[in-house]
């Protein structure tokens, strides 16, 4: 029983990135039925904004230019590099989606996929192949709940996460743009025909979805302090396959299967060897399309492709 | 004034050269090669270059820009000059030739082109390993495209399992020759003597291929009630579980890989494969059952109502690409003579995806040149290291904002336009 | 035996009932009409025979043999060809390759020719092209066969269509609005056509159709539904004259 709580923290943690991500990925897809192949990537520069951002400020403080306490830091971080990376998805967004509004959906994914690779190899190339620690801002603390192990960080994580889901949540129920959101994830054919800039619309969810994702990458990077410029991909292209298993434009399936995602995989890590971890767990997200084709929630995804 | 002369030259060129058949260009080809075998380094050294340059002064110009105007130099020397002379001063009595094996015999014309292509590339790929090894990579990779092409393009489906059906290929051929013909450490002594062995290639190769094709009916399967997204997730699925698979098989050699494959994917062998696969293909995707394909991409309702047996059209199309991927896997095992499954990863779908796209759906000509412009260009701009995954994108990206389906998509591959004799060319003229 | 009989047809789509207790009998040769307003079910109607919906009562015979469960492309390839009122065309292939492909189930040369090019497959992919080419010159398009199907006015896409319909060798034509949204000159060349069709190629033609010109000129027997129903049907002059069809179309106001 103990070891079970244990491996459900473990896959709150996990399922907590997984979920902000595919938030973006989902947002994206219910304004242009696009998926952002360089989400994962976004994921990627939002960790390494997010060191960035940490460590000026904690050399700034350490220089006695003013006096923050970490916690204060941590926040300001991952504000910062929310805004900071939200404007990367919008140029993302301008370079590589715009141009292909009209053109096959096919190409948009391919331009996606080619903007990660420049990402990682530009970071690649700016940075270097070493790898970067994050700065330690929160002392790692942990509880004993009766053979349980929780730590604070473990705690923060899944607070901070499903308060910026809810919060997401609330923006698009209460505001006029999420409004907007949800009418064209209904018909995002006639939608724009209404007055509703489609650009601008495209500009909001792919930053909406980048802050998200930085705010996940942050998160990582308190929790594995490393970071690489590879890290975007795998962890991305499990989120993006949550984001598919929680149905269209839904903030609560997305939300849901990102969770899903993390439980499959802690589980099947937790009663197999490690190494069949991605098999096992590819066979069951195998199985689910299959025979639930249309995901968990919120309307099926396009079944066509246009060319 | 000096512009539209200079315009007009240029355009009386391009006629005079329109009118040159195939023949004339492959004999050009053959020449220029071997002027370069034969003469190559003198050349090189007249012009101030230490060696032949091996990917046309590529490497060389972008590691030292200094020698970049003797590479152009031997460039033109060696290729450009004689290949335009031969094709040009050749054409006439070519076309007559041209036109006489094409009246006379089908099968005879295009032996001969291939002959003499296959002469090209062989004289070409003897200057250096680095050659033939890009060389044969190339043509692997041109067969990967076009299968990939088959599912993508002509049906528009965004299959990604390729790597996977690639993998299935690459390890069910190298199981066959290893455990047969090779003593070594993971399956012991040979079963069987080695001097069968490459007649029993082939054998290996189908085998992988068919292991590949096997393996596409849980993509093939699934595709029957859904499409788009969910099919593209779930052939993602499928790669991934194929990876973490063979991974996880120690017999094959798990996350090590699998090495000590016989050296048998030599030049002759790969180039004959990739012109069986390129011409079953085109053969396949130019019949109505193969433009069934079509329409099922187009409109799949309008295909069953015009009694298209819709589940048979995608069975067979994921089958048959996953039996060319298979095919390729296996060349590929060969040719690198190591396999590891971390080769079949995301690297490897993107890479294929960039071909596909990049040449063009629905073509087979874009196959052919999205595969060779992008695995050349690969070689070409290594020198750049890390900035060349920069540049290929970046290319990538232009290619489809500007020509979203790629440069040449949707052009039928039609052998005898192509063997014709051109002279009836200037009579139209 | 009629060639094609439907009996006390019902479909439901969830709780709500499209269509109810239909009945059809037809004889080669015969041009039946399917008129009423809008969402009165009739393309549902050959939705249904076609096997593109499965219904949820009643059977359909062709020549006596059932098709009910068959899959789409077999009712198809038995000898039911359509036409559909959106036209779904295949947007990158060639007018010919339309009418080609509309003999997919007809082929014989198999996997094997098409993989490896057999003399048998030039053989029958020349038939097919004749065949396919003697239809678009029917149809009066045969100098668009090579072109994409995009490209062309609506006219001469409702005509690809129709040949490509034809090409499968149908026993009964579905015309699902074969003259919507045609101009007077385009309608007169489609009648014409259809009028064509009947007398060369000898089949049956079944007909949904909102122009009263059309189904009255063509039609023998003509069926009128309302909300899934058949409310009246009979010959052209049956129908014009009956009560029920005029205040379906007019409203009650104008029977009285």
């Amino acid at each position: 029983m103990a070891v079970f709580l244990q491996n459900l923290i473990n896959a709150l943690q996990w399922g907590s990135f997984y979920a902000l991500i595919a938030l973006g990925y989902s947002m994206v897809y219910s304004i242009l039925m696009l998926f952002n192949f360089a989400h994962g990537d976004i994921f990627m520069v939002g960790a390494y904004i997010g060191f960035g951002v940490s460590t000026a400020l904690v050399a700034l403080t350490a220089m006695g230019a003013f006096a923050l306490p970490n916690w204060l830091i941590l926040v300001l971080t991952i504000l910062f590099s929310m805004f900071l990376t939200s404007f990367v998805g919008m140029i993302v967004e301008r370079v590589g989606y715009r141009p292909l509004r009209d053109a096959p959906r096919a190409s948009a994914a391919i331009t996606g996929l080619m903007i990660g690779i420049i990402l990682e190899t530009g970071n690649l190339a700016l940075l270097g192949a070493q790898r970067i620690s994050f700065p330690p801002l929160i002392r790692t603390a942990t509880y004993d709940l009766g053979g349980v192990y929780v730590t604070n960080k473990k705690i923060m994580i899944v607070v901070v996460s499903l308060g910026l889901a809810l919060a997401l949540h609330q923006f698009i129920r209460r505001t006029r743009w999420g409004m907007a959101i949800r009418a064209m994830a209904f018909d995002y054919v006639v939608v724009p025909l209404m007055g509703v800039p489609l650009n601008k619309m495209a500009a909001l969810t792919f930053g909406l979805g980048s802050a998200l994702a930085a705010a996940a990458g942050i998160l990582f990077g308190v929790a594995y302090p490393v970071l690489d410029p590879y890290m975007g991909i795998l962890i991305g292209w499990k989120a993006f396959v949550a984001a598919i298993l929680g149905g269209r434009g839904s903030i609560l399936g997305a939300t849901l299967a990102g969770f899903l995602m993390g439980f499959i995989e802690i589980f099947v890590a937790m009663v197999f060897p490690s190494t069949l971890r991605d098999l096992i767990a590819y066979s069951i997200i195998l199985l689910i399309l299959v025979f639930r084709p249309h995901g968990f929630f919120g309307e099926p995804y396009s079944a066509r492709l246009r060319l | 004034m000096q512009a539209t002369s200079d315009k007009r030259w240029f355009k009386r060129l391009g006629r005079s050269f329109s009118q040159v058949p195939l023949l004339g260009w492959l004999l050009g080809a053959l020449v220029a090669v071997a002027l370069e075998q034969i003469g190559g380094l003198s050349l090189a050294w007249a012009v101030g270059l230490p060696k032949i340059p091996v990917l046309f002064g590529f490497l060389m110009a972008l590691k030292k820009p200094l020698l970049v105007p003797s590479a152009l130099l031997y460039v033109v020397l060696i290729y450009v000059l004689p290949i335009g002379v031969i094709a040009r001063v050749s054409a006439s009595p070519l076309n007559r030739l041209a036109g006489k094996l094409f009246s006379s015999s089908l099968v005879i014309s295009v032996v001969i082109h291939l002959g003499l292509l296959y002469a090209t590339l062989h004289v070409w790929a003897g200057i250096s390993d680095y050659r033939l090894l890009v060389l044969k990579l190339a043509l692997i990779a041109i067969l990967l495209t076009l299968s990939l092409n088959v599912v993508n393009g002509y049906m528009g489906e965004f299959s990604c399992s390729h790597p996977g059906f690639m993998a299935l290929g690459a390890y069910g051929a190298s199981i066959c020759t290893v455990v047969l013909f090779v003593d070594d450490k993971l399956f012991g002594s040979a079963l069987l003597p080695a001097a069968i062995g490459p007649f029993f290639f082939p054998l290996a190769l189908i085998l992988g291929g068919l292991l590949a094709a096997v393996g596409a009916l849980a993509v093939a399967i699934p595709s029957f009630r859904t499409r788009g997204d969910y099919l593209a997730i779930i052939s993602l699925a499928f790669m991934f579980i194929v990876k973490s698979m063979i991974e996880n098989l120690e017999i094959v050699g798990g996350p090590r890989g699998l090495s000590s494959q016989p050296d048998w994917a030599n030049l002759p062998t790969v180039f004959l494969w990739t012109v069986a696969g390129i011409w079953i293909i085109n053969n396949f995707v130019r019949s109505t059952i193969g433009k069934a394909l079509n329409a099922v991409r187009d409109n799949e309702m309008a295909a069953d109502a015009m009694t298209v047996n819709t589940r048979r059209t995608k069975f067979i199309a994921f089958c048959f690409a996953a039996f060319w991927a298979g095919i390729a896997g296996g060349l590929f095992a060969h040719v690198l003579r190591y396999v590891n499954p971390s080769t079949f990863g995301i690297q490897k779908l993107a890479e294929v995806l960039a071909m596909v796209y990049f040449g063009g759906l629905n073509s087979v000509y874009g196959s052919i040149v999205g595969a060779l412009g992008i695995s050349l260009l690969g070689e070409a701009l290594r020198p750049l290291e890390i900035f060349k995954w920069i540049i290929i994108p970046l290319l990538l990206i232009l290619v489809m904002i500007y020509r979203p389906t790629g440069l040449i998509a949707f052009r039928e591959f039609d052998v005898v336009k192509l063997l014709q004799s051109k002279q009836h060319s200037e009579k139209g003229v | 035996m009629p060639l094609l009989q439907i009996q006390k047809m019902t479909h439901y789509f969830g709780g709500l009932r499209a269509v109810y207790d239909y009945n059809l009998a037809m004889e080669t040769g015969q041009v039946c009409g399917l008129i009423g307003p809008n969402g009165a079910g009739k393309t549902t109607i050959f939705n249904l025979i076609t096997g593109i919906y499965r219904a949820t009562e009643g059977k359909i015979f062709l020549e006596g043999s059932e098709l009910n469960g068959l899959a789409p492309h077999e009712i198809a390839a038995r000898g039911l060809g359509r036409t559909f009122q959106n036209l779904l065309l295949w947007r990158h292939m060639t007018v010919l390759e339309h009418v080609k492909m509309a003999r997919y189930s007809k082929i014989s040369y198999g996997l094997f020719g098409a993989f490896f090019g057999t003399a048998q497959r030039h053989r029958e992919e020349a038939a097919i092209e004749a065949k396919a080419l003697g239809l678009l010159g029917m149809m009066g398009i045969k100098h668009c066969a090579d072109q994409v199907v995009v490209n062309l006015p609506y006219g001469v896409q409702r005509r690809v269509e129709m040949a490509r319909a034809l090409a499968m060798d149908p026993k009964i034509l579905f015309l699902d609005e074969p003259t919507a949204g045609m101009n007077p000159e385009e309608l007169a060349q489609m009648m014409e056509i259809i009028r064509q069709v009947r007398d060369e190629l000898g089949l049956a033609i079944f007909l949904i159709e909102h122009r009263m010109k059309v189904v009255m000129e063509l039609c023998e027997h003509i069926q009128t539904l309302v909300f899934g129903e058949v409310i009246a049907e009979g010959t052209p002059n049956e129908i014009q004259n009956n009560p029920k069809v005029i205040e379906a179309y007019l409203g009650k106001e104008a029977v009285e």
